[in-house]
Order: C-alpha cells, then sequence, then structure tokens
C-alpha cells in the first residue's frame, strides 16, 4: 500500500472525529512514513509494518470514545463510548444483545416511570389549592411534593444504574479489547 | 504458546515497556515505534494509539525539537506521574515475573 493510500483510508476512517484531532493523528502518520523513507524504508514497508489503516482508527476513535465517557458522563458520552466498544468488534453484539437490551429496556422504563411520577406530583401539587377545601389543600400539596420527590429519587436512582450499566459495558470491552491484537500480528499485512 | 495469551501478554507489558524507553531518554514515537518492534515484535501502528492514551491519562508529554532533516520531531517525555506509574508498573512486573518463574521452574 503507497503512503497516499494508507492516509487516505485512515483519513476515511476518522472522519467522524473533530477535524482537529483527526489532523493531529495524520499529522502522526505523515511523519512516520517521513521518518521511515530517510531511514531508507519503501513506502510500502512503512505501511505494512504500521498495519491496517481501518483498524487503527477504529482503536484511536475508541480511546477518543472512552476517554470523553470518563472525562463528562453524559447521554451523548455514554452513546459514543458504547459505539466505540461495538465498533471495535470487542463484544461480540449477538451473544450480549439478549442480555443488553433488557437491561437497557429496564433502564428507560425506570426513567419514564421517573419522569410520569414527577409530573403526577405536579400536577397534584398544582391543582391541589383548586379542588380541596381548607386542610385537604395542604395534604394535596404535600402530597404532590412528596410524588414529585419520589419521582426525582426514582429518576437519579436510574441514572446511577445507567452509568453503571455503561461503566460495566466499558470495562468488558476494555477487557476483550482486541486493540492491540492485528497490530501485534503484522504478518499478514507484510507478506 | 497459544496466540491469544501472547497478545494479551504483549499488549500487558507495552504501556510498560514505552514507560521504560522514555525513562531512559525522551524519544519520538518512531525512534519507540522502531525499537519495540524490533524488541518484542508488534506492530509500529500501535505505538500512537497508546502514546495517545498515555498523554490522555498525563503519563506523558510531548514537545517539538526542529529536524535536520524534515519537518520538527514531537518527542515524548515522562510526566512525574509517568515516573511514579513506571516506578510502581517496574515493581509489579518483577513481583508477577518472579511468582511466575518460581511456578514454571517446579514444572518441567
Amino acid at each position: 500500500m503507497s503512503r497516499q493510500a494508507f492516509l487516505n483510508r485512515l483519513r476515511e476512517g476518522l472522519r467522524d472525529m473533530p477535524a482537529g484531532a483527526a489532523d493531529d493523528i495524520i499529522a502522526d502518520y505523515e511523519a512516520h512514513f517521513a521518518e521511515g523513507e530517510a531511514a531508507g524504508r519503501t513506502e510500502a514497508e512503512v505501511a505494512a509494518a504500521l498495519g491496517d489503516p481501518g483498524r487503527l482508527a477504529r482503536e484511536l476513535k475508541a480511546e477518543a470514545g472512552l476517554k470523553q465517557w470518563e472525562v463528562q458522563r453524559n447521554p451523548s458520552a455514554a452513546a459514543g463510548a458504547v459505539f466505540a466498544v461495538l465498533g471495535l468488534g470487542a463484544i461480540d453484539v449477538l451473544i450480549l444483545l439478549p442480555i443488553l437490551l433488557p437491561i437497557a429496556g429496564v433502564l428507560f422504563g425506570l426513567a419514564i416511570a421517573g419522569v410520569a411520577l414527577f409530573g403526577v406530583g405536579g400536577f397534584v401539587f398544582a391543582i391541589g389549592p383548586f379542588v380541596g377545601t381548607g386542610r385537604d389543600i395542604g395534604a394535596a400539596m404535600l402530597a404532590g411534593v412528596g410524588v414529585m420527590a419520589g419521582g426525582l429519587s426514582l429518576g437519579s436512582l436510574t441514572a446511577l444504574a445507567t452509568i453503571g450499566f455503561v461503566n460495566a459495558l466499558v470495562w468488558y470491552g476494555r477487557l476483550h479489547l482486541r486493540l492491540l491484537k492485528p497490530a501485534l500480528e503484522p504478518t499478514e499485512a507484510r507478506s | 504458546m497459544p496466540e491469544a495469551v501472547q497478545v494479551q501478554l504483549k499488549r500487558g507489558v507495552l504501556e510498560l515497556c514505552v514507560l521504560a524507553l522514555l525513562s531512559k531518554a525522551d524519544a519520538y514515537a518512531y525512534d519507540i515505534a522502531s525499537r519495540l518492534a524490533a524488541g518484542i515484535d508488534m506492530g509500529e501502528g500501535t505505538i500512537y494509539p497508546l502514546m495517545r492514551r498515555m498523554q490522555a491519562d498525563g503519563l506523558v508529554d510531548t514537545y517539538l525539537v526542529e529536524s535536520s532533516a524534515g519537518p520538527p520531531r514531537k518527542y515524548y517525555k515522562l510526566t512525574q506521574t509517568g515516573q511514579t506509574s513506571f516506578t510502581a508498573q517496574k515493581a509489579e512486573w518483577h513481583a508477577f515475573s518472579t511468582a511466575v518463574d518460581d511456578i514454571l521452574g517446579g514444572v518441567k
């Protein structure tokens, strides 16, 4: 593979990364080619020793995705981390799917329930003063606040469980990471 | 040795090897990659994801040095955290490899 072909395939693989980060990575590999040629190796030799650019791109993206999840715990980072790990092929999706889907479903259901409970509580709290009389008003408002608090805690427990779930997935992915596998077996590319 | 075991072993010690190289002297990625490729037979491309992760983890830092031929080279050096991590990982490795050697020594 020529230097240009290698860099093109790498760039193609990195296209959904932020432009700055992708450019940095490409520059690293360009420098590697330059050094290799200065040391008297051909482009094809350098490319073969580097390994498959598509696989390297997936590793680099996975690394970035996992890092993002460690830095900020938000839904898009979680989705990024999960997809990065899946994209590596580190997790056999077909085997894991029957386990993942029910858990994700339960978490999703709990989140919805938390939101609904919070909404109902807010509703009871808001209409309390209009439907009841005397002591009932206070009771209805208190009950509303109670239900809202219940909704909130259910929501936050669900969020905690979701974070734990994504962490477990990332941990599992890292454990089974084939990150270095193809690069450790450069023979197929070399021949 | 089954291929999978070998891959896992190399993967585990790769970071330790990079830390060890850098503890002796700062180096640029091509240099690290070719020394590791020669020493433990790993693909050179692997070094870049690894260096990126180590930099993100604060183990190494980079600086540019003008090169006589071509563009400036990006040198890697150990940070304080990297130095500490190297000392700890080296001790772990010695303890682990000694224990494994002891067991292997008893099995012919």
